[in-house]
């Protein structure tokens, strides 16, 4: 039973980090309707940066303020410079592109870098909290807290702010939005600088429990964008839940099963999911089937 | 014969470069060059079906390769069976692979896809290494036979590749002039016209996906018996993405263009090697930011990719002559006239 607990509890916190990506990759979908593939180099970029100006001899919370901006800045530049040179061109195009880019950062980072894997320090000791026979690293509350957290804000943006109402403006009906005086392009950058932003804290929170490496964002790109699709594309609460679910399988798989499949789990859930019901479980809002 | 007669030329030229080329650069090294750009020449015209006829996306044709090459090696060091029947099977495998993920997912388009078929890379590639009874694990398998009905030597070997190469780039020339490339077309231009003109959108992204997973299978099979050793690294993401940007570069929609990208990629990456015994700080993967780069340049700026865009300059230019020919003809016989009367 307490094991039940342990995995449950670890599946929760890398599930956490799914949801960032997840929300992250529909924050960006539903304004600009592009799948932004490189969303997984925003948390490496996050984790690698913090270590890297860390070594530079800068303070920790600095550090990390500065590789937050410096990725959110990263996130505008390629939206204004990249994805809006292309902006009409077909979805395999834009795939191709976002791949391009995601190539492209993580050959800069693993050649600034090297091939590596860095630990960062936790933000508070490593001492493990025990609760009920299970043990859950300090680190591991801080993730979950900063998940919900940039959650709760993120929900508060969309739905209670003028501003999150221009971006679902734009996400329904861009044309219409562009009459309201509601610039389009600029909710795209806006979407694009908050993935940026969400998607380098999660990369900061997580890079204590798990070491950080060049290559880190692939995989928590694609079991985020598995947990988007598995919640239905379009719909944050829904991929949040999903994201969570996902994390607590592949826990459970790696405890029970075998820890050197773990990764392989997450995928076959995709891949079941696409097979079984292609629309999400919780179901898509605004997405029709075949209309990426 | 469609595609020889109607590529006539440059078929003529293709033929002459693969047949000389060994010639041309005798050295050891240089063909061992040729034989591995041949066998991504055949991954790439099968990802070139995929994507430039069906209109589709695989970020895991290397997984496919890689099981192709497995299938072979496994069959032939650990059950002793001839290299022949290890190399029919490594087509047939990674094909029934294609069409179990491909039936699943060929309804589906973008996005969806491409996720998928990099979850698949990404599973294979585990799944290799974590079988160790039979995939020898990440330490892989050693002394796999190499193909003994042609000759053992590097120039056989080279021969032997370039003609499947040649095999594979009729099969896909002609099934771009048949009534397949013509729906395959149909489906890149619009799914939903193709559908209304009867073309079954599904069974022909399916065929062209099982397809592609069918030419990287007998190319990976080729690999491991060529090179007699085997782990899993070649089979990842990174030569994923190196299929999709000679793929990509050449232009999707053109199979002498994924032809000439892999030519040009692997030009790229060799040049890269010599360059990083020069230059010391290009260390880690720097190979991946020239593909990155090339991948998102070539979208912004060129997405036909170079060969059509070649392609299309030339037939500009000839256009251009015949019409200047066709001026001056008719000056002269203004002037002609001129002097009659």
């Amino acid at each position: 039973m307490t094991e039940l607990l342990q995995y449950v509890a670890n599946g929760l916190v890398s599930g956490g980090i799914y949801a960032i990506v997840a929300v992250g990759f529909i924050t960006i979908y539903s304004v600009s309707k592009v799948i932004n593939l490189a969303q997984g180099e925003f948390l490496m970029l996050g984790g690698m940066m913090t270590v890297a100006l860390i070594g530079m001899n800068i303070p920790y919370g600095e550090a990390a303020l500065l590789a937050i901006a410096a990725v959110t800045l990263i996130g505008v530049l390629m939206q204004k410079y990249v994805i809006a040179y292309v902006k009409n061109s077909n979805p395999i195009s834009l795939i191709i592109l976002t791949i391009g880019i995601s190539t492209l950062i993580r050959g800069i980072a693993s050649t600034a870098w090297g091939k590596d894997a860095f630990a960062l320090a936790p933000i508070t000791s490593n001492e493990p909290i025990s609760f009920a026979g299970v043990n859950i690293a300090q680190q591991s509350v801080w993730i979950l807290l900063s998940v919900l957290i940039i959650l709760f804000l993120l929900w508060f943006l969309m739905e209670k702010t003028i501003l999150g109402k221009k971006i679902n403006a734009c996400s329904i009906n861009p044309m219409a939005a562009r009459l309201m005086g509601i610039s389009p392009a600029k909710m795209s950058m806006l979407a694009f600088a908050i993935s940026g932003a969400t998607g380098a804290i999660a990369g900061i929170v997580i890079a204590p429990l798990n070491v950080t490496s060049y290559d880190v964002g692939v995989l928590l790109g694609i079991k985020g964008f598995s947990a988007a699709i598995l919640g239905g594309l379009g719909n944050p609460l829904g991929a949040t839940a999903a994201a969570f679910l996902l994390g607590i399988v592949e826990s459970l798989g790696a405890g029970y099963v075998s820890s050197g499949m773990k990764d392989a789990f997450a995928f076959l859930v995709l891949i079941g999911v696409l097979l079984i019901k292609p629309s999400g479980i919780f179901g898509e809002r605004s997405v029709g089937k075949g209309g990426l | 014969m469609q595609a020889i007669n109607k590529w006539g030329k440059s078929f003529g030229i293709y033929l002459l470069l693969v047949i000389l080329f060994p010639f041309i650069m005798p050295d050891e090294y240089y063909r061992s060059v040729g034989i591995i750009i041949g066998l991504h020449a055949v991954v790439s015209i099968g990802l070139c079906l995929v994507m430039g006829l069906a209109g589709q996306i695989s970020l895991g044709q290397a997984a496919f390769w890689g099981i192709g090459a497995y299938t072979s090696a496994v069959l032939t060091t650990k059950y002793g069976l001839s290299p022949l029947i290890g190399l029919i099977a490594s087509g047939l495998l990674p094909g029934l692979f294609a069409f179990i993920l491909g039936r699943a997912i060929a309804g589906l388009q973008g996005y969806y896809l491409a996720m998928a078929t990099l979850a698949f890379g990404y599973i294979v590639q585990i799944g290799i290494n974590e079988w160790e009874p039979v995939t020898g694990g990440a330490s892989g398998m050693i002394s796999i036979p190499p193909i003994p009905f042609f000759g053992e030597s590097e120039l056989s070997m080279y021969y032997l590749i370039w003609g499947v190469v040649t095999c594979v780039l009729l099969f896909s020339l002609n099934l771009l002039h048949s009534r397949v490339g013509r729906a395959f077309r149909a489906i890149h231009k619009g799914e939903i016209a193709a559908t209304s003109m009867g073309i079954d959108v599904r069974k022909f992204k399916l065929n062209a996906f099982v397809i592609s997973g069918m030419f990287a299978g007998i190319s990976g099979g080729l690999y491991a018996h060529y090179m007699g050793i085997l782990d899993p690294q070649p089979f990842g993401l990174h030569d994923s993405i190196k299929f999709l940007t000679m793929v990509v570069i050449g232009g999707m929609t053109s199979i002498w263009g994924a032809l000439a990208g892999t030519v040009l990629i692997n030009s790229i990456s060799e040049g890269l090697v010599m360059l990083s015994e020069v230059i010391p700080g290009l260390q880690g993967d720097f190979d991946t930011i020239v593909f990155g780069a090339i991948l998102m340049l070539i979208i912004m700026f060129m997405p036909e990719g170079i060969v059509p865009c070649i392609r299309a300059a030339y037939e500009k230019a000839a256009a251009k002559r015949a019409k200047a020919k066709q001026v001056q003809k008719q000056s002269e016989q203004v002037v002609e006239r001129k002097a009659a009367t």
